[in-house]
């Protein structure tokens, strides 16, 4: 048995087990291969198997737990979870470590790696507390990626972070439209008259703003314009770093595209349609 | 034979036009042989939406104003060489009428449709093409609806307004709309050219954009994007500006605003109230979003009424064609007129021969034919 294996085994056994279902992060590099380049990438894996889709992390509200991470990553990156205290964590190079939850409110919460290379490489995701008890619950991590900067991020050479920016990849769930739809928690799939949760997380490095056809949501939540809260809208911006919560009442039937309407997202490598579009299909 | 198209075409439109004109709601059509001018008269090619009644399209599209109740019924033809789509967007209509081609369906060349919804919601909306948005949406193929109460209030227990504003935020990249058949990839484009209602700079200060207030009179500004960029308005605090709506509904808490960032899609109408004698600019800054970089500002000038020129008229004028034109213009009707460029320098002033008006030696650009009864019209001409 290897080193990290040794350890995570370890404290896996030291901790409790508790009442959710995910309580280890893998953080792995390995081939991306959503998009034609073929990329190397890091993500937060739900078990050591390679996953080119960052997992989500779900917990009921105002519970303090555990959260036990391995980086199987060859160098030391820095973990973040964006609540209240803004909390970090150092991860060392094949290291693993447990990290202390804190109790959060309901909603949906940014985590992710914040060192440079990280960041690039795309290791990020969700955790959602307490959102899926009334009502079905959909998530978009919302991604735009710099081929250029993905390469050079791997090989550990400097990032041209003073040339502008031209992503050429836009995802939700590391995925790009039309394989956005084969994601059962991209595609909303509902049922007329059904009330249902949506949370939005932009981890690129541009702001984004979705357009939903035939139907305007409620802000239920927002980290960067909580006074939005209680809006109706059809065309949500989210910031650079924002996660917020929409509510949506499927209140006629049919497909509908949601889409970024920020047109240079909707292509893959330039081709429309494509990156950042998924469906809201509400069944008779 | 680019001339000889658009003369059959707007021939065939006013055809259509004077026969149906007594038992037919207004129609748009969709074109793709149209220009739209810089402030130094560069022309740059334009697809857009017109009235089938005025036989030329308009950067933006024609302003669609319904009542709070209505039962639209949106007629739409297209004569153009492609396809073409009306996407409602923000009216929450159904499926079948979304004018999305892969969920909704394609109105091809030569085709019609009516587009039918319910006017539930007052509010400010926006309407474009969904075939191939990236290209469509950039070579101008969009505009803004209106849905108004007949109270003149912005929604039920709201506040009354005396009028509406109008302004709708865009871009393009010149070298897209100048070579529309290579314009791929769209991942990277970067608009140059910054507009408030399909014009910019200098043009921003002729009378029809220039908006005039009565004091203690509110105007409804509706403000609306279809641009690529980032909008940033910054509202002088003399105009005692508040936000009432987004995207069609009112916001809970209506709220004084000096600055507003308006996303790509995204609409508000914000009410304001200037100071009576107040004379000033509603700055307009276009941000790239991939960036973060200011690419240019443009200014809205907002004065008091006392302080204006008289405008000419705005009933409806003879139609001339063709139209955009390089050689002469036609009209059916007026035996004199007077005509003035984009700048308001007077080119031509007097009889018509037999209907026509020799431009072949004039400059491109934009003009206003003024007629005896007061009325007037825009023509284009394109060498």
């Amino acid at each position: 048995m290897n080193n990290w294996k040794f350890w995570t085994c370890l404290i896996l056994a030291m901790v409790p087990f508790g009442t959710f279902a995910q309580d280890t992060l893998w953080l792995a590099r390995g081939e991306w291969t959503q998009i034609p380049d073929s990329v190397q990438a890091l993500r937060f894996n739900a078990n050591d198997e390679w996953s080119g889709v960052n997992a989500t992390l779900t917990r009921p509200v105002d519970a303090a737990s555990s959260l036990v991470v391995v980086n199987l990553d060859s160098i030391a990156h820095t973990w973040k979870l964006e609540a209240e205290g803004e909390l970090d964590w150092d991860l060392a190079a094949l290291d693993t470590i447990v990290l202390e939850m804190p109790e959060l409110q309901a909603g949906a919460y940014r985590f992710g790696l914040t060192d440079e290379i990280g960041r690039v490489m795309g290791a990020s995701g969700q955790l959602q507390i307490g959102l899926e008890a009334d009502y079905a619950h959909f998530h978009w991590n919302l991604g735009d990626w710099s081929v250029a900067r993905m390469v050079a991020a791997d090989l550990g050479l400097p990032i041209a972070w003073n040339e502008p920016y031209v992503p050429e990849q836009f995802t939700i769930n590391e995925r790009t439209y039309p394989a956005v739809a084969d994601d059962p928690e991209a595609l909303v799939a509902v049922s007329l008259g059904d009330t249902c949760l949506i949370s939005i997380a932009n981890h690129g490095f541009m702001d984004h703003v979705f357009h939903f056809h035939g139907f305007h949501v409620t802000m239920i939540s927002s980290s960067h314009h909580p006074e939005r809260v209680g809006w109706s809208k059809d065309t949500v911006p989210i910031r650079m770093g924002e996660v917020l919560t929409v509510q949506l009442v499927a209140n006629q039937v049919g497909m509908y595209p949601v889409h970024n309407h920020n047109l240079i997202a909707v292509t893959n490598a330039g081709f429309y349609p494509g990156g950042m579009i998924t469906q809201i299909h509400v069944a008779p | 034979m680019s001339q000889f198209r658009t003369f059959a075409l707007v021939c065939a439109l006013l055809s259509a036009a004077i026969s149906h004109a007594q038992m037919q709601p207004p129609q748009l059509f969709s074109g793709m042989e149209g220009y739209t001018f810089l402030p130094d008269g560069t022309a740059i090619p334009i697809w857009g939406y017109g009235w089938v009644a005025d036989g030329y399209i308009t950067l933006p599209g024609p302003l669609l104003e319904y009542t709070e109740g209505e039962s639209v019924q949106l007629n739409f033809t297209n004569p153009s060489p492609e396809s073409h789509t009306i996407h409602l967007h923000g009216l929450d209509v159904d499926q079948a009428n979304d004018g999305v081609p892969t969920t909704s369906f394609f109105v091809v060349t030569g085709g019609e449709a009516t587009y039918e919804f319910e006017a539930n919601h007052p509010g400010t909306f926006l309407y474009h093409c969904h075939v191939t948005t990236t290209l469509h949406l950039t070579m101008g193929m969009y505009g803004m609806i209106l849905v108004n109460r007949p109270d003149m209030t912005l929604f039920e227990g709201g506040p009354g307004y005396s009028e509406n504003a109008p302004l709708l935020f865009s871009d393009l990249a010149m070298e897209t709309n100048l070579s529309a058949v290579q314009s791929f990839p769209f991942h990277d484009i970067r608009p140059d050219v910054f507009m408030v209602n399909g014009v910019s700079g200098d043009q921003l200060e002729q009378a029809e954009h220039i908006i005039d207030f009565e004091p203690g009179e509110p105007i409804a500004l509706r403000l609306g994007s279809m641009a690529y960029s980032l909008l940033h308005l910054n509202f002088p605090e003399e105009l005692n500006a508040i936000c009432y709506m987004s995207d069609g509904r009112p916001v809970p808490e209506p709220f004084a605003v000096t600055d507003l960032e308006i996303f790509p899609g995204e609409r508000f109408t914000v009410m304001i109230e200037p100071e009576a004698g107040w004379d000033g600019h509603i700055g307009c800054e276009f941000w790239n979003i991939p960036d973060q970089q200011l690419e240019e500002e443009q200014f809205v000038h907002v004065r008091d009424a006392s302080l204006s020129v008289p405008d000419w008229g705005v009933t409806a004028a003879p139609v001339g064609f063709p139209n955009p034109t390089n050689s002469e213009i036609r009209w059916l009707g007026p035996a004199s007129l007077s005509v003035f460029d984009a700048a308001g320098n007077s080119v031509f002033c007097g009889p018509l021969n037999e209907g026509r008006l020799e431009v072949s030696d004039w400059a491109n650009g934009f003009y206003t034919a003024v007629f005896p009864d007061g009325t007037h019209t825009r023509f284009a001409v394109i060498h």
